[in-house]
C-alpha cells in the first residue's frame, strides 16, 4: 500500500509517497517494512530496534500514535505518517 | 545574593524625579525577577482601577539573576504594566542588550511613572539617568529611532529599546522595540510608553555585575554545548528556526487558517513554512549569551519588496499573516512583518485583527467604504499591508481596528464576536486550541489573554501524546506547564534553550547556585511559581476580572473544526467549565477563582490583602 510521508528534524522532506508491503496494517509492521526499504533519514528518527531516536515522535494522521493505539495503530493506504524530533514552538 | 544589583532606578517623567528602590535579598529569593518579582511590584505600586492610558499607570522592566552571565538565553528582559488592550496584567518579554547594560549601569530594572510635558527618552549610565528631548525622533520609525540614537557620542553599544508611531498614536497593540528586530509584542505595552511621550531607553552601563562563580557558568556552558551538539533537537531548531513549527501545526491540525475557520492549510507548504522560508535565509543568528542560533536573517530575492530584509518571519508571523489571512507569499509576509517592526505594531495581534477583518468583509459586516476603499478580501497583500498603515496612523476604520479584535467586534456587531478570536481582548496567537483542548484551558485562564507563552499545550497534547480532544487531568498539566514557564521567565532565561538544548530545570538549579551563591531546590522553584501566579490572579481580581472572563469565543467553544485530525472537534462550553474547575483547585483558588485563605497561607501572600 502507499502511504505519505513527512520528516521533520535536521532534514525536512514532505509528503513523500512511499510503497510499503507490511506484514501487517499495524503500525509497528509498516515502520519496519519502510526500514527495510531504506527510506531515507528514517534512521535519524527510529532505530533498527523499532524505537523512537532522541525522543522522536510519529503522528499517524496528524494524531501522536501513543494517543491512539500506539504501535498497533491500523495503518491504510493513503495514511501521513510524520516522523519528527520533538521540536515545535514558537 | 550575588547576581543581582539589589535596586531599581525610579523615574517620574512628570517631574523628572528619580529615585532608587531597593530590593531585599529575601524579596529577590522569593520572587526571582522577571515575572515574579514584576508580579509583586505591580501589584504594590500600582493604584487599583488605575486607567492603563493615564499617568498613574507605571511601566516596569525588569531583568533577572541570569542576565549578563552568559547562562544560556538569558538575554530576555520583560515589561510589566497593565494593559490597555485588556484592562488586566501585563507581561512582555523581549530580547536585548538593553537588559545586559541596565543592568551594568548597577540596576536590575526600571520603574516608569508619570507622563512627561514633551517627547522624551531615557538615557541610563553608571551615573544615574537623563531625561532628554526627543522632539527630533518623535514621529520616526523603531529602526531610525534606533539608529539615530546609537549615533549619538557613546551609544554605539548601548541597548536601546523604543516605540514606533503606533505606540506614539496609543494603538492598543503596539509593541517595543529592541536590537531593531526584537519586540516585547503582547499587550500594548508600547502605547504605554507612547502615552507617557517616551520614544525610547537607552542603556550603556560600565560596571562589573559580580556572579557567585563565574567559571562554573562557563564550565556548565561548555558541557552542555557538547550536549547540544550532538542533540537532534538543538540541530534542527538552529537550522530552521521557528518556522518549522508551522509544518508540525499543520500537519497537527492547529494551524489558523482564515480567520481560524480551518485548521490546515497545504498551499502554506513549500512557501510559508520551514521549507519556504529555508530558501530565502541568508544566515543565522543567536541571541548574546546562547549558542542556540535559532534566529533566521531573511532576504526577499526577487519581486517587488527585493532586497528586503528581516530577522525571522518566526512561526507566529507566519500563521498570522499567512495561512490566518490565506497569504502564501513569503515576501508579503516579510514585508508585512518589516512593516510591523518599523512602525511598532505586534505581529499577532495585528494578524488576527486584520483576520478579523476580511472576515467581516466577507460577510458584509464591514464594507470597503468604510477601509478607505479596500477590499479587505482573505489572500488579498495590497489590502493587507494598506490596513497595516491605517492602523497604525488610525485612518478612517483604522482608528477602530488599533483598538483590538474585541472593541473592533463591539462596533461592527452583527454576531461578529462568535469569531473575534481574544481571550480578555488578548488576540490569539497562531495555535487553534479545538485541535488540542489544553490550549483552550491555557488561553482562557491566562493572566493576559489569549497567550502561548503561558503553557504550549501541543508539548504535551500532540508531541507528548497525551489525549488531545479529552479534558481529564488537563487542569494539573496546564498548572504544571505554567509553573515551569513561571520560573524560566521569573529567572528571564528563553525557553528555548530550555527546550531544544535541551536544558531541565535541574540544570537551571545548578546554574542558579552558580550565579547566586544560592542553593535552590526544584520545590523552591515550584512555590515560587505557584505565589507568582496566585498573586498575578489577586491582581486581577483587584482590577475587577472575574472567572467569567475566563472564557473562549464561540467559535471555539461551539464551532466544530472542518478539516484536520481535530474535524469535527470544539471545545465546548461544558468541557471549558471543568477544566477550570480542575486547574483552580490545582492551583488552590476556590470556584470563583479566588484564592483559598490556606492558598494564601501557603505562599506568604496573606498580608497582600
Amino acid at each position: 500500500m502507499k502511504v505519505i510521508v513527512n520528516l521533520f528534524g535536521v532534514e525536512v522532506r514532505l509528503k513523500q509517497e512511499i510503497f510499503v508491503e507490511p506484514v501487517s496494517p499495524a503500525l509497528k509492521s509498516v515502520v519496519k517494512s519502510m526500514k527495510e526499504q531504506g527510506v531515507g533519514q528514517l534512521e535519524r528518527f527510529i532505530d533498527d530496534r523499532i524505537a523512537p531516536v532522541d525522543g522522536s515522535v510519529i503522528l499517524v494522521n496528524g494524531r501522536n500514535f501513543l494517543s491512539l493505539d500506539g504501535w498497533e495503530t491500523q495503518i491504510h493506504a493513503g495514511d501521513e505518517l510524520t516522523f519528527m524530533v520533538p521540536v515545535a514552538g514558537g | 545574593m550575588k547576581g543581582i544589583c539589589g535596586k531599581l532606578l525610579d523615574v517620574d517623567l512628570a517631574s523628572g524625579r528619580t529615585k532608587e528602590i531597593g530590593i531585599a535579598d529575601e524579596t529577590a529569593a522569593k520572587y526571582l525577577g522577571g515575572r515574579g518579582l514584576g508580579a509583586r511590584l505591580l501589584f504594590d505600586l500600582l493604584p487599583a482601577k488605575t486607567d492603563p492610558l493615564s499617568s498613574e499607570n507605571i511601566l516596569i522592566f525588569l531583568t533577572g539573576p541570569f542576565t549578563g552571565s552568559m547562562v544560556p538565553g538569558s538575554s530576555k528582559f520583560v515589561v510589566v504594566t497593565k494593559s490597555p488592550l485588556t484592562g488586566g496584567w501585563c507581561d512582555s518579554y523581549s530580547s536585548g542588550r538593553i537588559s545586559l547594560e541596565i543592568k551594568k549601569a548597577g540596576y536590575d530594572g526600571l520603574v516608569i511613572r508619570g507622563r512627561a510635558n514633551h517627547p522624551c527618552y531615557l538615557q541610563i549610565s553608571d551615573k544615574g539617568v537623563e531625561i532628554r528631548e526627543a522632539d527630533r525622533i518623535w514621529g520616526k520609525d523603531s529602526f531610525e529611532t534606533e539608529t539615530t540614537l546609537k549615533g549619538l557620542e557613546g551609544n554605539g553599544s548601548a541597548g536601546v529599546s523604543s516605540i514606533g508611531p503606533a505606540g506614539e498614536n496609543l494603538c492598543s497593540y503596539a509593541c517595543i522595540n529592541s536590537d531593531f528586530y526584537r519586540q516585547a509584542g503582547r499587550g500594548g505595552v508600547g502605547a504605554v510608553m507612547g502615552y507617557k511621550r517616551l520614544k525610547a531607553i537607552v542603556a550603556k552601563g560600565g560596571k562589573k555585575v559580580e556572579y557567585h562563580d563565574h567559571k562554573r557558568v562557563v564550565e556548565l556552558n561548555r558541557a552542555n554545548y557538547e550536549r547540544a551538539k550532538v542533540s537532534q533537537v538543538f540541530q534542527a531548531r538552529s537550522k530552521y528556526g521557528t518556522p518549522l513549527t508551522l509544518n508540525f501545526t499543520h500537519t497537527g491540525g492547529i494551524l489558523p487558517t482564515k480567520n481560524f475557520q480551518f485548521g490546515t492549510w497545504e498551499k502554506a507548504l513549500g512557501k510559508i513554512d520551514s521549507v519556504g522560508v529555508y530558501k530565502s535565509v541568508k544566515a543565522h543568528r543567536s541571541c548574546q549569551s546562547c549558542f542556540v542560533h535559532c534566529s533566521l536573517i531573511t532576504e526577499v530575492a526577487e519581486g517587488k519588496y527585493k532586497g528586503t530584509t528581516l530577522e525571522g518571519p518566526e512561526y507566529e508571523t507566519l500563521g498570522m499573516f499567512g495561512s490566518n489571512l490565506l497569504i502564501d507569499s513569503l515576501p508579503t509576509i516579510i514585508q508585512a512583518n518589516v512593516l510591523c517592526d518599523k512602525l511598532g505594531l505586534d505581529t499577532i495581534s495585528t494578524g488576527n485583527v486584520i483576520g478579523f477583518a476580511m472576515e467581516c468583509f466577507e460577510k458584509g459586516l464591514l464594507t470597503a467604504r468604510q477601509m478607505d476603499g479596500l477590499e479587505m478580501k482573505f489572500g488579498d497583500d495590497e489590502a493587507c499591508l494598506a490596513a497595516i498603515e491605517m492602523i497604525v496612523h488610525r485612518r478612517g476604520f483604522g482608528d477602530i481596528l488599533a483598538q483590538g479584535v474585541r472593541e473592533t467586534a463591539r462596533r461592527i456587531g452583527g454576531g461578529s464576536d462568535r469569531f473575534a478570536m481574544q481571550v480578555k481582548g488578548l488576540e490569539f496567537p497562531a495555535y487553534d486550541p479545538r485541535g488540542a483542548f489544553g490550549s483552550g484551558l491555557s488561553y482562557a485562564v491566562s493572566p493576559r489573554g489569549a497567550c502561548h507563552r503561558r503553557a504550549w499545550p501541543p508539548a504535551k497534547e500532540i508531541l507528548g501524546g497525551v489525549p488531545p480532544f479529552t479534558i481529564e487531568g488537563k487542569g494539573e498539566m496546564i498548572r504544571g506547564l505554567y509553573a515551569e514557564n513561571c520560573i524560566f521567565h521569573s529567572l528571564l532565561v528563553c525557553d528555548m534553550p530550555a527546550k531544544f538544548i535541551p536544558l531541565p530545570l535541574d540544570d537551571y538549579a545548578i546554574y542558579f547556585e552558580a550565579v547566586t551563591g544560592l542553593s535552590i531546590s526544584q520545590a523552591d522553584f515550584q512555590t515560587m511559581a505557584g505565589r507568582t501566579e496566585t498573586l498575578i490572579r489577586m491582581f486581577n481580581n483587584r482590577e475587577g476580572f472575574t472567572r467569567a472572563d475566563d472564557t473562549l469565543p464561540y467559535r471555539t467553544l461551539k464551532e466544530p473544526l472542518p478539516d484536520g485530525p481535530g474535524k469535527g472537534q470544539c471545545v465546548g462550553e461544558e468541557n471549558l467549565r471543568r477544566m477550570i474547575d480542575d486547574f483552580y483547585s490545582c492551583q488552590g483558588w476556590d470556584a470563583a477563582g479566588i484564592p483559598t485563605e490556606a492558598t494564601l497561607r501557603k505562599y506568604d501572600l496573606k498580608n497582600t490583602l
